[in-house]
């Protein structure tokens, strides 16, 4: 296993003037380039771009924003006539290579806060989790996806394979160019939009759900038609009010149906393009 | 030298490759041996005969034909020619139809002849087969490393027995700790199907609490109005009440217990 510490602690000190947008910069190398490739992503707070290119390396590069979004987090000075053993330890990736499978992730400290951009061969199966980051970007890579975000938007563009992408205030944006035939996908949001771009010819099982918002499509979906009849409550008598709820789950099938491929939203509407 | 080695010995001394000591102590026990003797005689005619058959010697045209035969393959083969038209019957599409068309009157025939009576043995236990399978698959799906494995796992739960224990509690194992929200989400509405069972039911007021996100919490309290569980109350109650709770989660933790109410 080879591990990396990226400090960038030592750099915003040296040179302030270079702070904001200084990037430092890692390569890292799967152990078999031949066998299924794996990235794993898990950042505390910071944006996250992971991009396909034609290389066999991973680059990760992180431009740490330590000292401007937390002023107030400046790693304490040693005493006088002592100096610090080992590295800092309030801004540091870590990178960890086992099993063909990378991992990148903001290290022990949970103030961590960095935006990583990570290169990765075109080849290789990501999954990214951001807890308090802004927005998560996955491109040009093919493989298995998965991108989960707690506040911001999930993009995922211009990718072959599978996505299950959940973000719980931002929009899900993804765009397929082709799927692997057999696999089921995902896409939910809590408060944000889904729009989803899928391959004119694909075949699939769909399930809609959005609880407040609305669905459309340029696809021809087959829609089930034993959808539940609406529920009525009717309490004016006794003061309340009077609602109608429809499920509001949609079933049906595009191209004669196939793996499952579920859209789930509470606030948001629900968008289905055709490529 | 007893019967058992004498009859072992017959098919030597009728090729005559008996000789010495063996053959004189097979005489000596045919003489001794009213049924060996018998048999000896008895099959013994059947060999001569066959002795008799002029053997057959290959003729000098066998010899022509051969060569005739390879001349002609050589040449097939340097003209590349191509290959014959194939009779329709040779078709691997029309036997495929064939085929399904037999299976298609087989069954049609065993629809037919089937009475009215429970199906035979044989045949629940292959639907048994069959659901274990399916459970089995499922099982193995939901263990799966990655999220869109799971999932499938999860679909595949929709085709267990709706009293399939082990697929439920592989649901509800999912529901509470599976690290991805969509396999949870995917999870809760599977739980639909096992609705039945009052251990389901359970299961799903129990999770509720452990829930932190929000999108999860509202398809649990979803499925907790469509079971109309009043049991719930309780913990709806809290949800509705407590203010670090997403606002969307609340009013629908708030609407469900005026549904239940």
């Amino acid at each position: 296993m080879k591990k990396l510490t990226l400090l960038t602690l030592t750099a915003a000190l040296l040179a302030p003037a270079a702070l904001p947008q200084d990037p430092q910069r890692a390569t890292v190398a799967f152990s078999d380039p031949s066998r299924p490739k794996k990235l794993v992503v898990d950042m505390s707070f910071g944006s996250v771009t992971v991009r396909g290119y034609s290389g066999q390396e991973v680059t990760v590069e992180s431009s740490n924003r330590f000292g401007i979004r937390a002023p107030g987090r400046r790693e304490p000075e040693p005493p006088p006539g002592m100096h610090r053993i080992g590295p800092g330890n309030s801004s540091g990736l870590e990178i960890t290579e086992e099993n063909n499978t990378i991992r990148v992730s903001s290290g022990p400290s949970p103030f961590a806060q960095a935006d990583v951009t990570i290169q990765v061969p075109t080849q290789t199966s990501v999954s990214v989790n951001a807890r308090l980051g802004n927005s998560v970007t996955i491109e040009n890579v093919n493989g298995e996806i998965e991108a989960n975000n707690m506040n911001g938007q999930v993009t995922i563009t211009n990718v072959s394979g599978s996505v299950v992408a959940h973000s719980m205030n931002g929009k899900i944006l993804a765009s397929l160019n082709s799927v692997t035939p057999d696999k089921s996908m995902s896409f939910s949001t809590m408060n944000g939009e889904i729009d989803v771009t899928l391959p004119a010819s694909i075949k699939a099982n769909v399930k809609l759900k959005t609880d407040h918002g609305d669905m459309f499509t340029d696809f021809d979906i087959k829609t089930d038609s034993t959808s539940q009849p609406a529920q009525v409550e009717d309490n004016r008598k006794s003061g309340g009010r009077y609602r109608m709820r429809f499920d509001r789950t949609t079933t049906g099938t595009i191209n004669g149906g196939g793996p499952e491929i579920q859209f789930t939203t509470f606030n948001g509407n629900i968008l289905i393009h055709k490529k | 030298m007893n019967c058992e080695e004498a009859k072992s010995r017959m098919t030597d001394y009728w090729s005559r490759s008996l000789a010495g000591q063996d053959e004189a102590a097979f005489s000596a026990h045919l003489a001794s041996c009213e049924s060996c003797r018998s048999e000896v005689s008895r099959v013994g005619a059947l060999w001569q005969s066959l002795d008799l058959l002029p053997l057959e010697e290959p003729s000098g045209k066998v010899r022509d034909r051969f060569y005739e035969m390879l001349g002609a393959y050589r040449q097939g083969r340097a003209s590349v020619e191509l290959p014959a038209p194939r009779r329709w019957w040779t078709q691997p599409v029309w036997q495929m139809a064939a085929a399904a068309g037999l299976v298609a009157v087989g069954l049609g025939l065993g629809y037919g002849l089937r009475g009215n009576n429970q199906p035979p043995a044989e045949v629940s236990q292959l639907r048994e087969e069959v659901a274990s399978m399916r459970q089995l698959v499922a099982l193995s799906l939901l263990q799966q490393q990655s999220a869109s494995e799971r999932l499938k796992g999860v679909s595949w739960a929709y085709r267990a027995e709706p009293s399939d224990r082990e697929v439920l509690e592989a649901l509800v194992s999912a529901v509470n700790h599976d690290t991805n929200v969509n396999v949870r989400l995917a999870a809760v509405d599977a739980l639909r199907r096992f609705a039945s069972s009052p251990e389901t039911r359970r299961a799903v007021v129990d999770a509720l609490p452990g829930q932190t996100t929000p999108l999860v919490q509202v398809a649990l309290i979803d499925l907790l109005v469509d079971f109309k569980e009043r049991d719930a109350t309780g913990v709806l109650r809290k949800l509705a009440d407590d203010g670090q709770v997403n606002d969307g989660v609340r009013q629908q933790a708030q609407w469900a217990l005026e549904r239940l109410q």
